[in-house]
């Protein structure tokens, strides 16, 4: 496919959503405020294990204010256990922690109150009589048989165990000349938005209706909601029109949703519960994947890498929520851009005494990618070779699309090679060169990082049935819905939150570019759950494919209509009418405006073809492009689209201060069309930031009594704007075959290969010392910690 | 993260506050509160009265006397940055006051605040320490005057007395020429620093080190000083400082936590007293005549 020229995609208009957010006028959930509204706080454990004995709320229940105090006893017994993707059905999880204590930080009870307070204040006096257990934080230590299970009645901490073989690898192994193995660490981090998870409930007992507005990214979150609280699924209604304050991934509340749901229903008043950030970072669904990796590589003496075995041992924290599926994604992008044969992927997951892993940007992916990144520069090491020169020569070529890699999922296309050449001219490379030579001169520690990796996009989460072969699930849709008013405007229907990724921008451009109508013209309106078509909101970047994609097929629904009435009106088939800026064009220059058809469709009936329905409205339910079939033998097709990205990155920083100073970071990013450049962007400057965090100084790290250390923004360190350097984002399109324009997802970008660029650049920096930094983050005393040994 | 109940009053007198601390054991003086309302927040700090000096008008004030300027304990830390009598007489502390959190924090935090807090990696105080000010604070309807280099115990510790009102904080007026050198080392821009370190040389009329004052903070329980007097002996080469500073660390105690380890403090705060002093040496400047 070539790149096509278009209207209004991919050209610089200023996303719809600006100006409300800009002028202070979002509508978030913490604007939701109801009449007699009741405050929740939760009650934390100090333990990272114990049993509870009793707890005692008498005192609490007399204070002035106070409603009720909820216990994990009293919601255990009335409403079922959260959804667990996996088939492990003796890890049960509530909102509150029932009868044992898996966590430091879990909830254990809940207390209502007039404010939140006068909550807080109840807090302090409720007596918890527990005894304390056995704790693991280690994974490693908890998949040994004798480490103290999380979960007694599951009888061990491993939540899966899967070996899989994709080719042949023993062979591969045998043949290659050269083979080296290494290991990675990925610390626990996350994605940490500005707002933390909110949620708002209400009861109305004459209606049976439970309403839900909620700071969320949850698929399927009324249904999971209706099912938890035994009601039927139209008896819960999420309100899609509050605006979501950052997300990318954790913003899941669904143990918050159940508990507030529960708690409005039972007491018959509107509650609000609005995490802090303590209760945020303890307990809300803050934490990210946390992952050690095994790898083996095998290889030529020319670079060329012929198999990995790769073990990737995963730290789920106390329940399995959807952590172990984070192992699942990267399986669709095993072999990272590169060709190699075959590969063999153990993946296992264990509980731990930690806080729940939950989904974050890229689903499991900047890990492995980190880890595939790694073994790309061991490989260049050990063969002293250049370490460009050695990715240039694995990486899948251009005429080699579509590319089936070994574990099933076919890649759609690309040119990889060409956008690293335009990242090579842009950074001028051998300037870069130049300037880490001279850096080094001076005294400094200077590196080059280099990482080259995939973002699958457009998700059809088939790793659910390839880990859960009991689940079956091949149906990932997205909806839209749109209509013409009276008036002859546009309005069209999206069923999901936004957390920030421009949906009502996304919809109107597509919608106005295949009418030919003005986007800024369109109305874009979120109903609640009861008033939706089915979607999976926007999670596996997969919006503009899906979302978009359904808009683009509602609108041509719609021309298509438009056009059967205006060959009634005009006498003249279809197929030689034209349909230009709104209107139908007749080749003997008589024109059917879109306001004709208005009149015709809304008001004048026997004017419209025969059999056809009055009025002008179309909606779309689209299934995941090439997502058509379940696992077999261990491998599954998963991804529309792979959007691929390279970095370029020049660090140094003082052997004695160790701090890293980005001088230089350029980003080729190939997405194929890009709907809305502003938003595309945006997206991969922040996910660069974000990998520059993880790289340097997020984790949400423990004490080894189980405490959590990084529990608020004195600990927990994110980049602001004076470490995050200007980024140069070089651009460049290979449309997919598989979607309406071209488009691939771009909501993960940036983040999937800037950890393994900054690692790969202080690497490169401590390299002549022979040092090697095989965790993140890296801090910075870590750096001047290592050289400091190394010179003493 | 809501705070305990508390009573809250706005005095508009120095001795007005004093009355209303002595009436309370359990009171607590409001400043600028960038550190005070993050714990109240965290009910780290419960008091039951919080006394809010901002509207006496007194603390607000920068008087120079002969040998000091006097900071009220109101001033704000970006009053203070802009005042340009500090930047004369006091130029290491405005070095440090660029370093104090952010614009935004510095209009709402004091001078007074930072001292009274008491945070180990607090550039305030390790001026303070540095320069040995005198820090004053009314208890009843005297001036008490402790001197900074034995105000600090602990992380978030002082002598001041319970029932006190710091008042003013006197920083020593700079020799006629003089040199500083103010550097810290932070993960990110205004974070906490893992290691900081001042160094103000005051040299005669003829160019000759008169006294060297050298102080670290960030790395133990509290900002301290380093002897350095040996130096004076010397040309100021850099050999003799690096020597000087090395031993004179060795005193320090420093402590370790995940963001770094007690080494890397020891180790990157003897490198930055290093290049302090260099600044200092290299950075002779005059003071306007009084």
């Amino acid at each position: 496919m070539v790149e096509k020229k278009y209207k209004f995609i991919s050209q610089p208009r200023h996303p719809t959503e600006n100006r409300r957010f800009v002028a202070g006028r979002g509508n978030f959930v913490a604007d939701i405020d109801r009449p007699e509204m009741l405050h929740v706080a939760p009650l934390s454990s100090h333990y990272p294990a114990a049993i509870i004995n009793n707890i005692d709320i008498s005192e609490a229940m007399m204070m002035d204010g106070v409603i009720d105090v909820i216990t994990g006893a009293e919601i255990g017994a009335a409403i079922q256990p959260l959804m667990n993707g996996l088939d492990t059905p003796k890890v049960q999880r509530f909102p509150l922690a029932v009868n044992r204590v898996r966590y430091a930080g879990e909830w254990v009870c809940a207390v209502v109150a007039e404010s939140r307070a006068i909550a807080e204040d109840a807090l302090e006096k409720i007596l918890i009589d527990a005894t304390p257990q056995p704790f693991v934080l280690d994974a490693e230590e908890a998949l040994l048989p004798s480490s103290p299970p999380v979960h007694p009645e599951h009888g061990s901490n491993v939540l899966l165990d899967r070996q899989f073989v994709w080719g042949e690898v023993d062979d591969d192994f045998a043949k290659a000349k050269h083979s080296l193995s290494f290991s990675v660490t990925w610390g626990r981090n996350s994605t940490v938005p500005i707002e933390t998870f909110g949620v708002v409930a209400e009861w109305n007992g004459w209606d049976q209706i439970l309403d839900v507005w909620a700071s969320v990214q949850m698929p399927k979150y009324s249904d999971q909601i209706a099912r938890c609280l035994n009601l039927p699924g139209n008896a819960v209604r999420v309100h899609y029109d509050v605006d979501v304050g950052g997300s990318y991934g954790v913003k899941r509340g669904i143990k918050h949703a159940t508990l507030i749901g529960y708690i409005a229903r039972k007491l018959g008043r509107p509650i609000r519960f609005i995490e802090d950030r303590l209760e945020n970072m303890r307990a809300g669904d803050a934490h990210g994947p946390e992952r050690k990796f095994n790898v083996e590589v095998a290889f030529e003496s020319d670079g060329s890498v012929r198999s990995m075995k790769m073990r990737a041992l995963d730290n789920a924290g106390a329940y399995a929520g959807r952590a172990p599926f984070q192992l699942g994604k990267p399986i669709s992008a095993i072999v990272g851009p590169y060709q190699i044969n075959s590969v063999s992927y153990h993946a296992i997951s264990v509980t731990s005494n930690k806080t729940v892993q939950e989904a974050v940007r890229g689903f499991g992916q900047a890990p492995t990618n980190y880890a595939i990144e790694t073994a790309m520069d061991r490989v260049a090491s050990f063969l002293k070779m250049d370490r460009l020169a050695l990715r240039q020569r694995n990486l899948i070529q251009s005429d080699q699309f579509p590319y089936l890699i070994p574990s099933g999922s076919t890649y759609d296309s690309g040119d990889y090679h060409a956008v690293i050449e335009k990242v090579l001219t842009a950074a001028d490379y051998p300037t870069l060169l130049a300037n880490r030579d001279h850096l080094r001169d001076e005294g400094m520690m200077a590196g080059i990082g280099i990482a080259a990796c995939l973002e699958p996009s457009g998700g059809n989460s088939s790793f659910e049935p390839l880990l859960n072969e009991s689940n079956k699930t091949s149906t990932w849709m997205e909806s839209c819905q749109i209509n013409v008013d009276g008036l002859g405007h546009l309005t069209a229907r999206i069923h999901t939150t936004s957390s920030g990724q421009g949906h009502e921008t996304l919809v109107s451009t597509v919608l106005g570019e295949v009418l030919e109508i003005d986007p800024s013209s369109i109305r874009i309106t979120r109903p609640n759950s009861l008033e939706s078509l089915p979607g999976n909101s926007p999670v596996g970047s997969r919006m503009a494919i899906m979302l978009g994609g359904a808009a683009a097929r509602s609108a041509e629904k719609l021309k298509a209509k438009l056009i059967k009435i205006a060959a009634h009106s005009l006498g003249i088939d279809a197929e030689k009418l034209t349909y230009a800026g709104g209107n139908v064009l007749a080749p003997d220059g008589r024109k059917h405006t879109w306001q004709d058809a208005v009149e015709l469709a809304h008001r004048q009936f026997h004017n419209l073809p025969e059999g056809m329905d009055p009025g002008l409205a179309a909606f779309d339910i689209m299934q995941v492009p090439t997502g058509n079939a379940l696992p077999v033998d261990g491998k599954v097709h998963m991804y529309p689209c792979y959007s691929f990205e390279f970095h370029l990155v020049l660090l140094a920083f003082d052997p004695v201060i160790g701090r890293p100073e980005i001088h230089s970071y350029t980003v080729g990013h190939d997405c194929g069309t890009v709907i809305n450049p502003a938003i595309v962007s945006g997206m991969t400057y922040g996910g660069i930031a974000h990998g520059i965090g993880a790289a340097l100084l997020e984790e949400f790290a423990y004490d080894p009594n189980g405490q959590l250390m990084t529990q608020s923004f004195l600990d927990y360190l994110m980049p602001s704007s004076h470490e995050v350097p200007p980024i140069k984002i070089v651009k460049h399109c290979t449309p997919s075959p598989h979607t309406v324009f071209g488009q691939k997802g771009s909501g993960e970008s940036g983040y999937l290969g800037s950890p393994a660029a900054i690692s790969s650049a202080i690497n490169d920096a401590v390299s002549a010392l022979d040092i090697r930094f095989e965790k993140l983050p890296i801090r910075m005393s870590a750096i001047s910690d290592a050289i400091a040994n190394k010179s003493a | 993260m809501k705070p305990v109940n508390f009573d809250y009053e706005r005095p508009r007198t120095i001795d007005e506050a004093c009355e209303l601390l002595a009436s309370n054991s359990n009171a607590r003086i409001l400043a600028g509160g960038q550190s005070l309302i993050p714990m109240l927040s965290m009910r780290l700090s419960r008091p039951s009265l919080l006394i809010d000096i901002a509207h006496i008008e007194d603390l607000g004030e920068i008087v120079a006397t002969d040998t000091h300027i006097e900071i009220g304990a109101m001033v704000r830390q970006a009053v203070a940055k802009n005042t340009i009598m500090i930047q004369e007489y006091i130029p290491l502390l405005s070095k440090a006051l660029q370093h104090v959190g952010h614009p935004p924090t510095r209009a709402r935090g004091t001078v007074g605040g930072s001292i009274a807090h008491a945070d180990p990696s607090a550039e305030i105080a390790l001026i303070a320490v540095t320069l040995g000010a005198e820090i004053t604070y009314r208890v009843g309807g005297d001036d008490h005057m402790f001197d900074a280099t034995e105000f600090f115990i602990g992380p978030m510790l002082t002598v001041a007395p319970p029932d006190g009102c710091l008042v003013k904080v006197g920083f020593p007026k700079t020799s006629k020429i003089c040199g500083t050198g103010f550097y810290e080392v932070a993960p990110r821009r205004s974070d906490y620093a893992l290691a900081s370190a001042a160094a103000q040389i005051n040299f005669d009329s003829k160019g000759a080190a008169k006294t060297i004052r050298v102080g670290v903070g960030s790395i133990g329980d509290f900002p301290e000083r380093l002897d350095v007097d040996n130096l004076l002996k010397t040309d100021l080469n850099d050999e003799s400082i690096v020597a000087t500073v090395k031993t004179a660390i060795t005193e320090i105690e420093t402590v370790d936590d995940l963001h770094a380890s007690a080494e890397y403090r020891k180790r990157v705060a003897a490198h930055l007293a290093v290049k302090a002093l260099q600044t200092a040496r290299d950075e002779v400047r005059e003071a306007p005549v009084k």
